[in-house]
């Protein structure tokens, strides 16, 4: 799993690639905190290129959604797969966090 | 992490007067510094004793030939009081005999006399350097036995919560099992009998692992059995469970779950979904059909949702299976997925019989396709079967 992110617009895109599951849930928690702009900036998570997510990622999905939430900041993903977007719908986290086509869509979902 | 910390004692022994001073005098500034701290023993029968006594001790340093006892002796003895210390020999120049015994008996190196005390400090710079690595390695190596009891306790927990037994009835079979992954995962599935003949299916996932999931997991089976028996209805079941377990969920766990109503005196199957896999039904022809998804969140992440719930009339002879996406998203050595294809289509060849073989049928079809991968996820299974 690789995570890259850039500041845009007023708010962090996080794209993360590969695989998360309970082995590198940790990883991805910790560099998704690190991402978190110091002027409480909402994110974009865009997982285009993520292949799969277990439960203990869609947990840290909603952790990092409540420090976003701490600061007044939003969190949204986007560009999910078929299969993620499954595991979305299945697990109801689409209606816990809004869930957008592209990262376009989701900065404008967020205001922005 | 290693539990030793300079000065590092350090034991001399030998027979030989002059010794003592000599060390004394030239290792004085690393005495002074606080590096090392020296203790002096005459043979071999002393050194054990000092030994005995100061347990702080973490080299020998040790002449050959000694009364009493021995170097040689001696380092058959050291182990026996504390294996982790580590033995230096001095021996004669040129003796290699007694320096291969040394060896072979355990010494971790040699220095020859007469003494050159800038190669002793080397040596033992790296005597104990190579003892703080490996009292490294013994901590991170209990750390790791003290990790693994804490999955044990969380892995007993889990089959401790598992029913034993199923309800039997002329008109239902239910047949249940869990495959735990090697790293202590969540699942669980219950089975209750309700008022009137009715029975009370669960099946969950808890999105964590080891102790702190094993414990959401028994606070969620707890909870779910106290709303199924007051509450009856699968909706009001679900969403009592997911207003109490969102109480104090600080670190965001949820649980998946599928909950569902039957009885079997008019053969109503009445479920609510939260977040989980949608079970499937497979009719008396082997034909598969996904019981839709009721659009629940998983529970114990906001509180006071609402969930709905459906109802089915399952016909004779028809299998209702509950499961978790260990069983669905097990995977073969090429990173395949078994997925929802092969779970519908396994019975398209053979009908199914009775609910124990189903589910055995399914369990068998999982290890198969997975072959050499390794499980990372617990597999679970309930089936319900209808009966006229």
């Amino acid at each position: 799993m690789e995570l890259s992110s850039e500041n845009t617009g007023g708010a962090v895109i996080v794209k993360a690639v590969g695989r998360v599951d309970g082995a590198n849930a940790r990883d991805f928690h910790e560099g998704l905190e690190a991402s978190i702009g110091a002027g409480g900036e909402s994110m974009v998570l865009d997982f285009e290129g993520l292949s799969y997510i277990s439960s203990a990622g869609l947990r840290v999905v909603l952790l990092v959604a409540k420090t976003l939430q701490q600061q007044s900041a939003k969190l949204a993903v986007c560009s999910l797969s078929d299969s993620i977007r499954e595991v979305f719908e299945i697990s109801g986290f689409d209606k816990i966090v809004p869930v957008y086509a592209d990262a376009g869509d989701a900065m404008s979902g967020l205001g922005l | 992490m290693s539990g030793i910390q300079p000065p590092y004692k350090i034991l001399v022994v030998d027979d030989e007067p002059d010794l003592q001073p000599l060390v004394q005098q030239r290792m004085r500034r690393y005495v002074r510094s606080g590096q090392y701290q020296f203790t002096f023993a005459q043979n071999g029968v002393e050194a054990l004793e000092c030994l005995r006594q100061d347990d702080e001790i973490v080299i020998v340093l040790s002449d050959i030939n000694m009364p009493k006892m021995d170097g040689l002796a001696l380092l058959d003895q050291i182990p026996k009081v504390n294996p982790n210390i580590r033995s230096v020999i001095i021996s004669a120049y040129g003796d290699m005999k007694n320096i291969r015994t040394a060896m072979n008996r355990g010494a971790f190196d040699f220095v020859t006399k007469p003494v050159d005390f800038d190669d002793l400090k080397l040596t033992i710079d790296r005597t104990l350097q190579q003892l703080l690595e490996w009292r490294d390695a013994l901590g991170a190596r209990d750390r790791l036995v003290a990790l693994q009891n804490e999955l044990n306790v969380a892995s007993q927990m889990q089959q401790s919560i598992l029913p034993k037994s199923f309800p039997q009835g002329s008109d239902f079979e239910i047949y249940a099992s869990m495959k735990p992954a090697r790293s202590v995962g969540g699942d669980f599935f219950d089975v209750m009998r309700l008022e009137g003949g009715v029975l009370g299916l669960a099946v969950a996932d808890v999105s964590d692992k080891g102790v702190p999931a094993a414990l959401f997991m028994m606070s969620s089976r707890t909870l779910l059995k106290g709303a199924a028996i007051g509450l009856g209805k699968p909706s009001e079941v679900l969403a009592e469970v997911n207003n109490l377990l969102c109480e104090d969920n600080e670190t965001a766990m949820f649980v998946t779950l599928v909950y569902a109503v039957y009885d079997p005196s008019n053969r109503k199957l009445t479920f609510a979904n939260g977040g989980h896999n949608p079970p499937v039904l497979i009719d008396r022809d082997g034909n598969a059909t996904r019981l839709p998804l009721t659009g629940g969140v998983a529970l114990g992440l906001v509180p006071d949702l609402e969930y709905e719930q459906m109802s089915v009339t399952l016909s004779p002879g028809d299998h209702v299976i509950f499961y978790t996406d260990g069983v669905t998203e097990a995977m073969n050595e090429a990173e395949e997925e078994f997925g929802m294809d092969r779970l519908e289509g396994l019975f398209s060849q053979s009908r199914p019989s009775e609910a124990r073989v189903v589910n055995d049928v399914i369990f068998d079809a999982v290890m198969d396709f997975a072959g050499d991968a390794p499980q990372s996820d617990d597999i679970t299974c309930m089936t319900l079967r209808a009966e006229g």
